[in-house]
């Protein structure tokens, strides 16, 4: 089981969830509309500078970036193929600067304040009675937590391959990533059963002796 | 606390894990011992209602564990074969205090009680450790601190000093002899069952004896033999 959390005492630690997440927020809107790319290349450097601020190390950075650079990426390449090498470049580094941003807020920011802060975003929808609020709240934190457990399994996998001298092919990793991942969600929804996370109802709770 | 089985019974795709019993449980510490696949964690966890009967049906005080099955779970507290699978969030207090979310307690409420039940195991120095790098006999004691905090009327562990090393085991074993609540230990562990009030023997899914823990552990030394 591992964690996207960093610790630590930067700024972004101290500042609370709610503040990060209604900058991240805002970001994400300023920079859809900001079409310069010099005004973008500096958002990204600025972007750097705080993710750098966290104090992650490059190498935990590269791994954890990676798939999504790599994204990116293709995503500029085909921009840079249909649009202009200025599109291109605009695309680059929008998404480079969100991604790094939410990069930053997401390893500074213990799962628990998420959760607590996207519940109470969702009270409004519960009043509505569309939803139950603490089940957002819950599912968000849920992703957060198992994306790094996703890909530690992974990792696990590709190196029972190696260990039995076997070739790590695309079928050979997915079905039992697949098997596995399944298995736990199971686990983990008895796990939340079990310890009553997701809370009675209140027409039950009258019953109770 | 009455716990009570009227001719219920599981089956998985028509295989039988756990034949239809009738049975009441009320004894404070209850053991349940039986050869692997013998039906035990099938068992236990028909008490809560993880697992539904396919026949019959499973009372907790009254509470049909199958449809009142919120309302059961909230009395039973279940610490599971692996305790891994339940620890939901990545920092120990943040995990325990997912407990009581739904209490919608302030939060000044919720931190006492999460630094109550660290304290009440000894465990206050393991608060902000990350719960992927505690030892076998740290996660046992921080999965029974994150069921605890809810104050269930009964516990039921399943297999807890399993994998552990002999002094993580005696500390859980003092842990479960020392608990308020009702308790009822799956165990392939006998030394941890022997002082219990009662023992329940599975085998091959049926009850094969429930009596006091030497009777119960002669038959299953029997049964395995
Ligand atoms: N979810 C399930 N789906 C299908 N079969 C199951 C399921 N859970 C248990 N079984 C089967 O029911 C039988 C009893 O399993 P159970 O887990 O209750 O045994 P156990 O006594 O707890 O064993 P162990 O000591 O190995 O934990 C086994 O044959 C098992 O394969
Ligand atoms: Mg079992």
């Amino acid at each position: 089981m591992n964690t996207l959390y960093v610790t630590g005492n930067s700024l972004l630690h101290r500042l609370s969830a709610r503040a990060k997440l209604i900058a991240l927020a805002a970001t994400g809107i300023a920079l859809i509309v900001l079409a310069s790319p010099l005004l973008l290349g500096i958002s990204t450097l600025a972007a750097l500078a705080l993710y750098a601020s966290v104090g992650i190390g490059w190498r935990q950075s590269w791994l954890r970036l990676r798939p999504v650079f790599v994204t990116i990426f293709v995503v500029a390449i085909f921009a840079l193929l249909v649009n202009s090498p200025e599109e291109a470049a605009v695309t680059l580094l929008r998404l480079t600067t969100l991604v790094l941003l939410a990069a930053a807020v997401t390893a500074t920011t213990g799962i628990g304040e998420f959760v607590d802060e996207i519940t109470l975003a969702a009270r409004p929808l519960e009043r509505l009675g569309l939803v139950r609020a603490s089940d957002i709240g819950l599912a968000v934190g849920l992703v957060i937590r198992f994306v790094p457990e996703v890909l530690g399994r992974y990792q696990a996998i590709r190196d029972a391959h190696e260990a039995r001298g076997l070739k790590a092919r695309p079928l050979t990793l997915a079905v039992p990533l697949i098997i596995l991942t399944l298995k736990n969600a199971d686990d983990i929804a008895a796990a939340i059963d079990a310890r009553g996370i997701r809370g009675h109802k209140p027409a039950r709770r009258s019953k109770e002796r | 606390m009455q716990i009570h089985f009227e001719q219920a019974g599981a089956s998985f795709e028509g295989r039988v894990a756990v034949e239809p019993l009738t049975l009441s449980l009320t004894e404070r510490r209850i053991g349940i011992i039986g050869l692997n696949g013998s039906g035990k964690t099938t068992f236990a966890r028909m008490i809560n209602g993880l697992v539904k009967p396919t026949q019959g049906r499973v009372t907790v005080d009254g509470f049909d564990s199958a449809s009142d099955g919120e309302t059961v779970r909230a009395k039973v507290g279940f610490i599971f074969q692996n305790p891994q699978n339940q620890i939901i969030l990545p920092i120990l207090h943040e995990d325990i205090a997912l407990g009581l979310k739904n209490r919608r307690l302030p939060r000044h409420a919720v931190d006492a009680a999460v630094d109550g039940i660290l304290r009440r195991f000894g465990i206050e120095r393991l608060s902000g450790r990350r719960v992927h790098e505690l030892s076998g006999g740290e996660l046992q004691l921080a999965a029974l601190a994150s069921v605890l905090v809810t104050e269930p009327e009964v516990v039921i562990l399943d297999e807890p000093t399993n994998q552990l090393d002999l002094r993580n085991r005696a500390l859980v074993e003092k842990t479960v002899h020392g608990l308020d609540e009702m308790a009822i230990v799956i165990s392939h562990d006998l030394d941890l069952i022997r002082d219990f009030d009662r023992v329940l023997l599975f085998h091959e899914g049926r009850l094969a004896a429930d009596d006091a823990p030497s009777q119960v552990i002669a038959r299953y030394r029997e049964l395995a033999a």
